[in-house]
């Protein structure tokens, strides 16, 4: 009896105990969902590297994120618009005369070098939607090797940041429509004086160099976004339209009034024809092509509601625009369009550019869900949208026009990025969301947030989400590749016939030639050579500086205490520093860039000899 | 040659003549190694020895080798390099043409030489080694013990662990002094086993 007082609550405990925990259990079966999944599908452990990189534009940050994938680390940033310390771009001669003396840009659409429709690794292209200027960076290096622009007649070059096939081209157009040639003109005559334009960059195919080859004028619409054509519509470029309506004020509205925007369907090969067969007017030094004056360049073809998306499937035959105020994606048949064109099927003109009948080329309309944006493909003819209002990523099939899943993403996604997705065939296998918003998903920073990238297995029936990263605003499109298709170099070889380098301490020297004060130096594990450099205030002072640690990943650095000036010296390259000595003083120089055990110890002087 | 001894066999001249041509080849091969394995180093870095060259991340190794004060090395410091490749060419010149005459007495001269050189070889490669070794910088910023590498081993130097050893050039170089001397002295071990051996 005495006993049965002392195990009844201990029985009753342990039951309460089984109970609790079996309904807790029922409630949250176990924590092997997302979580979990997502260790195993893109866990990259230590010592082990990703399958692809992905190229994504930082946006206003004026940089192009290297992010690997299904990992998500975000392996380098690539500085081209912008400044940026951490690499000394900007304040090495090259560099700072490449920004012309810009500080910013935003960078959209970056888009990788193409062989046959296929990404080949050699170059990527970006835009600068904010001073209309393009840049090239060598993969081989990771580095920005041009920046052309300002580009003339061109304004905001939102749209058409893509290679042609084979790289013939890289194109850009305007998204705000301005006077051309950079004249005035008051707003009341903008349907008359303001145009739109489009600017094809011809490419160097050994150096992957552009320059402005020709341009199409355009009426004064709002060109979105674009794609290449690809295979059978190869010749041909895509561009979504918005602001048909030519409003200057509260766009909200009033570019939102008509049912139908345009898509501009431009022939480049018959425009490259034109400028050979010298149909054009030079404006601000630019060979540019009037389509209403030339046949065959370009078509519009109606689309509903605002669009802003425009994506040519891999086989080359779908065109599929998003109107972003329109719960739907509306697919147009590449070979019904050629069959339209060539019976002048048309429903009437605008600006002079015939309208073809929409009826006509139109395959189908998906009902994709709400603020359809972009469209990336997979193998076997599935198509990824983008939902911007819905929060979601529809998969849809094309022939079927049907949708097959939809998967949440957090939060609001602008464009996707398929892995290969962007050649004529896709790897299917990962996508990932480029997100807007991120508001709760990661530990609060405050009130200016990351953006948020989300990896999706689109292997499966269903899209499962599988990792996420925060990132810097803000990418907008990224393109994704094989990482074998990259073969960076790890050092500059030694040219001892370069310019201005000096590879042994005999050759370091400082001249002096009036008030110019030349140095040629070296710096090496873990010594600046000279590590004096004596100058009069006012002396204007050039600076060659050869890294000879020919030893992977021994990067120096040359910072300039209270100069303003930091510079990084790759192994095997040579850098030129450019400054006024306008500071009289003792000004310390040191390696900005930890290098090695004695890296503190790797200084020296600037001697700025006050004037009497 | 005014040498009058018992003219050698076809197969001892052929021997002779193979191993004449195994010295030659190994001028073209390195002879000596040695690879620096550090943690940030996991390939490692490389020097080859070669009869008349040197090979390897020599700027690496010299720019690593300055902490310790280590003199650096450079080709042009081996006088070496400009004899070696004739002293091995004449030897086996030397060789070839006992072959061709059947001189044994010139192969003995030859092989003499040939020895003289190995020693000398051995030797000069310690003598390196104990150079730049011991006679370190005393204003080093990193201050260590004079030391050795061995000629062939293992040998650890801060964050470095050096593997040395001989490396392909030395085993042709080997293979031909044995196949030489299987020529000049093999008709003899032949000759004890059976007597038909020899046929000119
Ligand atoms: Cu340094």
């Amino acid at each position: 009896m005495k006993l049965g007082k002392w195990y009844v609550p201990v029985a009753l405990g342990v039951i309460l105990g089984l109970v609790a925990g079996s309904i807790v259990s029922y409630i949250r079966p176990t924590p092997t969902t997302e979580g979990e999944q997502a260790v195993s599908g893109a866990f990259v452990p230590p010592g082990k590297k990703d399958e692809y990189y992905m190229f994504a534009s930082g946006g206003h940050s004026g940089q192009v994120y290297v992010i690997g994938v299904p990992s998500l680390r975000r392996i380098r940033t690539i500085p081209v618009f912008s400044r940026d310390s951490a690499t000394g771009y900007g304040w090495d001669e090259e560099s700072k005369k490449m920004l012309g003396g810009y500080t910013w840009g935003d960078l959209h659409h970056p888009a990788l070098s193409e062989t046959d429709g296929e990404y080949d690794g050699r170059f990527l292209y970006v835009n600068d939607n904010a001073n209309n200027r393009a840049a090239m960076i060598d993969l081989k290096t990771f580095t920005t090797k041009q920046i052309l622009g300002p580009i003339p007649n061109i304004m905001g070059p939102h749209s058409a940041a893509f290679v042609t096939p084979n790289t013939e081209y890289f194109m850009m157009a305007t998204r705000f429509s301005v006077p051309m040639g950079g004249k005035y003109a008051s707003l009341d005559k903008y349907s008359k004086e303001y145009h739109g334009a489009l600017s094809a960059q011809k490419i160097d195919q050994k150096t992957g160099k552009m320059k402005v080859a020709w341009q199409l004028k355009l009426p004064p619409w709002n060109y979105d976004l674009s794609d290449a054509g690809k295979k059978i519509s190869g010749d041909w470029a895509f561009f979504t339209t918005y602001n048909t309506e030519e409003a200057t004020e509260l766009l909200e509205i009033n570019a939102s009034a008509n049912e139908t925007d345009y898509l501009v369907a431009i022939n480049w090969k018959k425009a490259e024809k034109a400028v050979k067969d010298k149909k054009y007017e030079v404006i601000n030094g630019v060979k540019v092509v009037d389509p209403t004056k030339v046949e065959g360049i370009a078509y519009l073809i109606p689309l509903p509601k605002s669009p802003h998306g425009v994506d040519v499937s891999p086989d080359g035959r779908w065109i599929v625009g998003s109107g972003k105020l329109d719960p739907t994606v509306t697919v147009y048949d590449f070979k019904k369009f050629i069959k339209a064109i060539e019976a002048e099927d048309f429903s009437g003109t605008e600006k002079g550019l015939p309208i073809v009948n929409f009826e006509s080329v139109k395959e189908a309309t998906v009902k994709v869900g709400l603020g359809p944006l972009h469209t990336q493909f997979g193998p076997d003819g599935y198509a990824y949208t983008t939902l911007f209002v819905e929060s979601a990523v529809a998969k849809w099939k094309l022939g079927e026009w049907n949708v097959l899943d939809k998967v949440t993403v957090h939060y609001s996604p602008g464009h996707s990025s398929a892995a290969e997705g962007d050649t004529v065939t896709p790897d299917g296998k990962y996508l990932v969301a480029l997100n807007k918003l991120s508001k709760d998903r990661h530990l609060s920073v405050g009130p200016s947030h990351p953006e948020n990238m989300q990896l999706i297995d689109i292997s499966g029936d269903k899209m499962k989400v599988i990792n996420e990263a925060p990132i810097d605003p803000e990418p907008h499109y990224a393109q994704m590749v094989k990482a074998d298709k990259i073969k960076p170099i790890r050092k500059y070889e030694k040219d001892e016939k370069r310019p201005h380098s000096v590879w042994k301490k005999e050759d370091v020297r400082i001249e002096r030639e009036g008030n110019h004060v030349t140095v040629h130096g070296l710096a090496v594990r873990t010594r600046f050579y000279p590590d004096k450099i004596e100058v009069n205030e006012g002396d204007k002072v050039t600076i060659y500086l050869t890294n000879i640690d020919l030893d992977q990943d021994i990067t120096h650095g040359f910072a300039i205490n209270l100069y303003d000036i930091d510079v990084e010296v790759q192994p095997g390259e040579t850098k030129k520093i450019e400054f006024v000595a306008d500071k009289p003083g003792v000004y310390p120089f040191y390696c900005s860039n930890f290098c090695s055990a004695l890296h503190q110890e790797m200084q020296g002087y600037l001697l700025v000899k006050p004037q009497k | 040659m005014g040498l009058k001894r018992p003219r050698m066999s076809m197969r001892s001249r052929g021997l002779i003549l193979v191993g004449a041509a195994l010295l030659v080849i190994s001028i073209y091969f390195p002879w000596w190694g040695m690879k620096l394995i550090a943690a940030m180093y996991p390939e490692g870095l490389d020097l080859l020895v070669y009869p008349y060259k040197l090979e390897g991340q020599l700027d690496t190794i010299n720019i690593l080798n300055h902490y310790i004060g280590m003199r650096e090395i450079h080709e042009g410091d081996f006088p070496e390099f400009q004899y070696i490749p004739y002293a091995v060419w004449g030897i086996a010149i030397g060789f070839a043409a006992a072959a061709l005459t059947g001189s044994k007495g010139l192969g003995y001269v030859m092989f003499g030489l040939l020895a003289i050189g190995g020693i000398f070889g051995i030797y000069d490669m310690y003598h390196w080694l104990h150079t730049f070794g011991t006679q370190l910088d005393p204003q080093a910023p990193i201050q260590i013990d004079p030391f050795v590498p061995p000629v062939v081993g293992e040998n650890q130097l801060a964050n470095f662990t050096t593997y040395t050893g001989f490396k392909r050039g030395f085993y042709f170089l080997i293979l031909g002094t044995v196949t030489v001397a299987l020529g000049l002295w093999g008709d003899r071990l032949w000759n004890e086993k059976s007597s038909s051996a020899g046929s000119s």
